[in-house]
């Protein structure tokens, strides 16, 4: 009985609607800003390239659904489904700038019920690009199907509908139970470095298939045969084989057995992961511990040894400690460690991707230029979200006797010696996996980072301070630059690349090492000009800028 | 005539159409412990933003140790400490990496520093966990990290904003006892709490902000023996005091800032 107004239960749709309004107000407030609506350009600007993707790759899908069914071979769905499956699954991990998550502490202070709380954790999932495109996809498939074989169009389309049921619940189950492992940093630091070996082992479907491509036709369908009844217990295989178990042309099979059995265990997989996402979403809802503040221990007697901080000769102290700040910030992020060694293994991937020296057989000078190119984009996230990872501790810059620049320098060279072992590491890697670059493709190549890097920095250090992001390592989805400086520094990358690959072209019409380094230089010594033109007014932008940088990077979203 | 340590002309700053600091002229003597108060949303923080160079006036002119803010903003900032509202901690760090990194960025050699760094934090006890990292340390010891690191460079004036908030019984002894050993060496400490007791124990004088504008300033007893006259007549119920009874700090407060509600006024739905 509702008491002075209040309701003891309060009704889950309004709290639903009150979600939802406080959404469309957050974004309506967001447009208040020339940087919220810069982000929204972004977002319609990826948004239908999205649609674009969601709409072809429904035509795509449907005809070929259209194509196995028609050739009764719809056993073949299940082709069809696991990229839908595996998209659904894990683009929101790999892109999490194109994910949305909510933060379950802002919810839980309400007096929600758990049935509301769940339901809004689900329905934050169904407003996701994943969620929209794939189910795009299984519509295009559903509709193909019901073209060549219209009885069978009904059927279809309540396996699709579970299928995507259980799609969804594992996406938030999946994000659910990952938010715990991010919430304390231990097992933060444990997943990322999981998480970032999970990625990589992708790359090694290339090399995979270059390995089996060489098969004969027996062997192959033999694998075929190995995979097709392996993924037959997952959803994407039960969905398939539920729909072709409808087709009642497939001889000597029983339509119970074949159609409605995988159906059931379909269902089964989705009760099974509302079973783990209800679990998890449970301890949440009744507040679980997962503090990490340190205990007291017994004191000792004596002042406690405290190491000096780093020296780098030649360098002030200020730029030599934001310098020591920074690798100190990196060395305690593995994901980003583990990064280090991701252009080693990328070069490993393309060296057995095929026969000779795989990718790079017919150009094998190209190795070192692409493998340094290459680690100069995994720094986007660090060069250009230079204060992402300061958080509130960007006010101490502001607050400190020391100028942006010096702040910047010490930043720059940080990230700079990170990305000089990176191309070392490079260099090594090319020497052992496939053979030595020339000198003259060495130099080239380094003179080259000489004209791109200080203009990457110079361009970091602008959208550093004009589109900052706080970046918050314990919610999924939060650990990234926006997404108008990721699209901003892979257009200026994709210039200055190309501007390098002009100048290759043109120094390799001489022939001659030494003229192919003085070409490069040439540009990189205006580059280097240009760095430093841009680090010495960064003082005045810095200031300008404060109070936008220190609300956006101090302020949790 | 001394001059004084913090001193603002008409100090103003907006947002958009909200004037959140109006004309507001300050002077805070050297050695004086200033406690800046009032209401929420009356201007404290922008205030001490402005004073320490996190935020630009709209208009006016602020003098530190006798140097404009904006021509010298480095030379000030180096000799003034601060504890900002969101401390300004690196949560990555240790505690004395922190530390460290903090008077390596104020100018202090490598020795020094690291000399520095051992003090305090056996000072501020923050001794037991050397390893463990900022961002695991509770919301005590994050403050005084911060307190730490505002004077590691041995500040002449000292701006704290809400230094007490959030903090216990035993971090707020600590941090007092610093702040006395800090006035006790010359320094200015100015800060703004919501906590009057604290302010009335520690500071010498105090200055009251109410939307936007300066509208007390002096020591206690300039405060009190103001609020005396322009209340006399009036019943101790309206002043809170009782007949020969000095005026509290926040008694004071309430009397400047008109603070008191009519027992009449209630909820409708309280009843």
């Amino acid at each position: 009985m509702p008491r002075n107004g209040l309701s003891l239960a309060p009704h889950a749709r309004q709290q639903l609607a009150a979600v939802a309004q406080l959404r469309g107000r957050i974004f309506a407030n967001s447009l208040r800003t020339f940087r919220g609506r810069l982000e929204l350009a972004s977002h319609i600007f990826v948004g239908l390239a999205f649609v674009a993707g969601g709409l072809g790759g429904a035509v795509g899908l449907g005809g070929a659904a259209w194509f196995v069914v028609s050739q009764r071979n719809a056993e073949w769905i299940g082709g069809l489904l696991w990229p839908v499956f595996l998209f659904w699954q894990l683009f929101p991990l790999m892109a999490t700038a194109f994910t949305q998550n909510v933060e379950s502490s802002n919810l839980l202070r309400f007096p929600l019920s758990f049935r509301s709380y769940f339901l809004i954790r689900l329905a934050y999932g169904s407003l996701d690009p994943a969620t929209a495109v794939a189910s795009l996809w299984l519509l295009g498939i559903n509709i193909g199907i019901g073209v060549a074989r219209p009885a069978l169009f009904p059927w279809a389309m309540i396996v699709l509908l579970t299928f995507a049921l259980v799609n969804l619940v594992l996406a938030r189950m999946l994000f659910a139970w990952l938010e715990r492992w991010l919430a304390q940093r231990r097992t933060r630091e444990l997943m990322g470095i999981l998480f970032f070996l999970f990625i990589l082992s992708f790359q090694l479907i290339g090399p995979l298939i270059a390995v089996y491509e060489h098969r004969s036709i027996p062997e192959t369908r033999i694998l075929g045969q190995e995979l097709s009844s392996a993924q037959r217990p997952l959803p994407p295989g039960l969905a398939a084989a539920a729909i072709a178990g409808a087709v009642p042309s497939q001889p000597g099979s029983h339509i119970v057995t074949a159609s409605v059995v995988p159906f059931l265990l379909l269902g089964c997989y989705g009760i099974a992961f509302l079973w783990l996402l209800n679990f998890r979403l449970r301890a949440e809802y009744r507040g679980e511990n997962l503090s990490e503040s340190v205990g007291r221990k017994a004191l000792i007697g004596g002042l406690p040894a405290v190491r000096p901080g780093w020296n780098l000769p030649g360098l002030p102290g200020p730029v030599v400690a934001v310098f020591e700040k920074e690798l100190r910030y990196l060395s305690r992020s593995g994901p980003m460690l583990f990064t280090l060694i991701v252009p080693l293994f990328m070069l490993a991937v393309f060296r057995s991707s095929g026969k000779n020296e795989g990718l790079f057989g017919h150009a094998p000078q190209l190795t070192f230029p692409l493998g340094a190119a290459y680690s100069l984009l995994l720094l986007t996230n660090l060069s250009y979200n230079n204060f992402g990872a300061d958080g509130n501790g960007t006010q101490f810059f502001f607050a400190s006797p020391v100028r942006f620049g010096q702040i910047m320098l010490g930043k720059n060279l940080a990230h700079t010696a990170v990305f000089g072992v990176e191309v070392l590491l490079v260099w090594l890697g090319t020497c052992l996996l496939y053979r030595p670059p020339s000198i003259g493709v060495t130099l080239a190549t380094l003179a080259g980072i000489l004209f791109v890097l200080p203009i990457d920095l110079a361009a970091g250090n602008l959208f550093s301070i004009y589109s900052p992001s706080r970046i918050e390592a314990g919610v999924f989805g939060r650990q990234r630059a926006s997404l108008t400086t990721v699209l901003a520094s892979f257009a200026i990358r994709g210039a200055l690349f190309s501007g390098g690959a002009v100048l290759l072209w043109l120094s390799r019409g001489y022939r001659n090492s030494w003229m192919e380094l003085l070409i490069f230089l040439l540009p990189a010594a205006f580059a280097i000009a240009a760095y430093v033109f841009a680090l010495n007014r960064v003082d005045g932008m810095a200031l300008r800028h404060r109070e936008n940088l220190m609300s956006s990077l101090g302020r949790r979203q | 005539m001394v001059s004084p340590t913090i001193s603002t002309e008409h100090l103003t700053r907006r947002f958009g159409d909200l004037v959140a600091v109006e004309d507001v002229n300050l002077r805070v003597a050297p050695g004086q412990f200033f406690g800046f108060l009032g209401p929420n949303g009356a201007g404290k923080s922008t205030t001490i933003k402005m004073l320490t160079g996190l935020l630009a006036p709209t208009a006016g002119r602020i003098q530190i140790l006798g140097l404009d803010l904006v021509s010298n903003m480095v030379e000030v900032k180096r000799q003034i400490g601060v504890v900002p509202e969101g401390m300004a901690l690196f949560g990555r760090l240790t505690g004395s990496e922190y530390l460290n990194f903090v008077g390596r960025m104020y100018g202090l050699d490598r020795e020094t520093a690291s000399k520095r760094t051992a003090e305090l934090l056996d000072f501020m006890q923050l001794t037991d966990q050397p390893k463990a990292l900022v961002t695991d340390y509770s919301h005590g010891m994050q403050k005084k990290l911060a307190l730490a690191a505002a004077v590691i460079h041995g500040p002449r004036v000292l701006f704290l904003d809400e230094p007490f908030e959030g903090v216990d019984a035993i971090a707020a002894g600590t941090l007092k006892a610093m702040l006395q050993r800090m006035i006790g060496r010359g320094a200015t400490v100015f800060l703004t709490s919501h906590v009057l007791e604290i302010v009335e124990r520690l500071c010498t004088h105090v200055g009251i902000i109410h939307r936007g504008r300066l509208v007390a300033q002096g020591s206690l007893e300039e405060l009190r023996a103001g609020v005396e006259a322009r209340s006399a007549g009036l019943p101790g119920a309206v002043t809170g005091a009782s007949p020969g009874e000095k005026l509290t700090l926040e008694q004071i407060f309430l009397l400047i800032v008109g603070g008191s509600r009519s027992d009449g006024q209630e909820l409708s739905w309280l009843g």
